[in-house]
């Protein structure tokens, strides 16, 4: 699994739990919280993103994300062990 | 119009969303046409999918439940797409109804700490329930983090308060089939009692998945198995030929308020409250208490200070139940109320469970509008001819007092009196 699919997949499931983000020029440096997503929102989206990617992760895992680049690099990590 | 006490509850808005229509005008209209949609339901999750079993390599049967489903409804442009995220039909047809009835009674500049909302219903999106639950049968560990919200009932109160901004109270009121006029009887007191100036009484839409049909039918409620190939004859309330309700998808939302608050402008109130009773049977099955009915409806007509003879419009519980049908009119028969107008909603709209006193409530009120009753379908031989029946064309009476039913599993009987301004 590559990275790029991991952020096309954040991305993805953030534009549907916020829909108004649709069109939204999204950068490696955006955070959720600062996108609008709540913290239902956001174990929401990360939770939707492990299932579409099959991945088998603890939520508490990804709680040091800081910004969507830091969140795809903890699943691309994940993903490869 | 007479002259107004100002301590008076009256109705001043009112929502339905139903399966022969979303609105009241096409509620009504379809309600005096005796325009029904029962049939085979066909939404998913309502009948049992055909199984393979195994061992004998063979298809279960799929069932066949009969029922009236809403078509196709509109949700208002002012709920965004985020609003709606994870919203159950339950949600959505509350979102929808009370948009209506917010709108009529003009409540938007209302104080919201001054208003309240009692959601009339218990377990009410089972069907919901059971696709998540059948989605991740195989890997609950993806179950969205959501679900430990929206599976509970006070989900809809949470989603009315937010984008209806109600800043009084709001709770859900299970009372079974009686929950929604339970919720209005409970709206009345929370007036009475200076907890708010403005509450919302709704009828939540029970949405039954195949095991609450099942339950159902094997509980000997539900019909039927004897109209199977005729789902537009199953549902005949009072019939000699009936054999158990048939379920409708419904909602139905009033907003109620003391009279010393109804002064918005273009505000023009229905009808007055003016009686009410809840009794409880001490019996937690199905059966029906003559003694309970009877004992309910004097209660109300003394709070009304009214005597039977003054009642000129019944709406009944009425579900098309062997028993219930029965003792029913004998209970209003014992009550001196023979000789008033009656017909049966259910027989048009389906029995709504937690919506359908809240939604005969407003039947009642939009019949009183109109001067005219509706027609109660598949009425061909009615189970006791002393009754002033409307049977199968609707007919001209001006409503001037008026008693609603409804009656739940677990030995609930409520009754109401609505009187014309």
């Amino acid at each position: 699994m590559s990275r790029n699919k991991i952020i096309e997949t954040i991305i993805r499931h953030t534009c549907e739990v916020i829909p108004e983000l649709e069109g939204h020029n999204f950068s490696l440096n955006d955070s959720l919280k600062n996108l609008g997503a709540n913290s239902v929102d956001r174990s929401e989206i990360i939770m939707m993103t492990l299932a579409t990617l099959s991945l088998n992760i603890a939520l508490i895992d990804t709680a040091g994300a800081k910004n969507i680049g830091e969140l795809a690099d903890i699943l691309y990590e994940k993903s490869q062990s | 119009m007479k002259s107004r006490n100002h301590n008076e509850i009256l109705i001043t808005g009112m929502g339905i969303t139903s399966a022969i229509g979303q609105g009241k005008k096409e509620f009504i209209s379809a309600l005096l046409d005796g325009r029904h949609a029962f049939d085979v339901m066909k939404r998913a999750g309502r009948q049992r999918p055909m199984i393979l079993k195994q061992a004998e390599g063979n298809l279960t049967s799929r069932t066949e439940f009969l029922g009236a489903e809403i078509p196709f409804f509109r949700i208002p442009e002012k709920f965004t797409k985020r609003a709606l995220r994870n919203a159950s039909l339950s949600d959505k047809i509350a979102l929808a109804t009370l948009h209506e009835a917010w709108n009529e009674a003009k409540l938007d500049n209302l104080e919201p700490e001054r208003i309240g909302l009692i959601v009339g219903g218990s377990n009410f999106q089972q069907r919901a329930l059971m696709q998540i639950h059948s989605a991740y049968y195989d890997n609950p560990h993806y179950l969205k983090p959501t679900y430990g919200i929206s599976f509970m009932d006070s989900n809809l109160c949470g989603i009315c308060t937010e984008s209806f901004n109600i800043g009084g109270f709001a709770y859900t009121l299970g009372g079974s089939s009686a929950s929604g006029l339970l919720a209005i009887i409970k709206a009345v007191q929370a007036i009475q009692a200076g907890e708010v100036d403005v509450c919302l009484a709704m009828g939540a839409l029970m949405d039954l998945s195949y095991w609450e049909c099942q339950g159902f039918k094997s509980l000997g409620a539900m019909g039927t198995d004897r109209y199977a190939m005729e789902p537009e004859l199953a549902a005949r309330p009072f019939d000699k030929d009936r054999d158990g309700f048939i379920y409708g998808e419904s909602c139905g939302v009033l907003v109620l308020e003391k009279a010393s608050v109804t002064k918005r402008n273009g505000v023009n109130p229905y009808a007055r409250i003016s009686g009410w009773a809840i009794k409880m049977d001490g019996n937690r099955y199905p059966n029906p208490s003559y003694e309970g009915q009877v004992c309910t409806i004097m209660r109300t007509l003394k709070m009304a200070d009214l005597n039977g003879k003054q009642i000129d419009y019944i709406n009944p519980h009425g579900t098309g139940s062997i028993i219930g049908d029965k003792i029913e009119l004998q209970a209003l028969r014992n009550c001196g109320l023979n000789h008033a107008c009656i017909n049966a909603t259910k027989s048009i709209t389906g029995h709504g469970l937690s919506a359908a006193g809240a939604v005969e409530v407003i039947a009642t009120i939009l019949q009183m509008k109109m001067g005219q009753l509706h027609p109660t379908r598949n009425l061909d031989r009615p189970i006791d001819m002393s009754f002033n029946w409307v049977c199968k064309n609707s007919l001209h009476h001006m409503i001037e007092k008026a008693l609603n039913i409804s009656i739940g599993f677990g030995g609930i009987n409520t009754a109401l009196c609505i009187e014309r301004l």
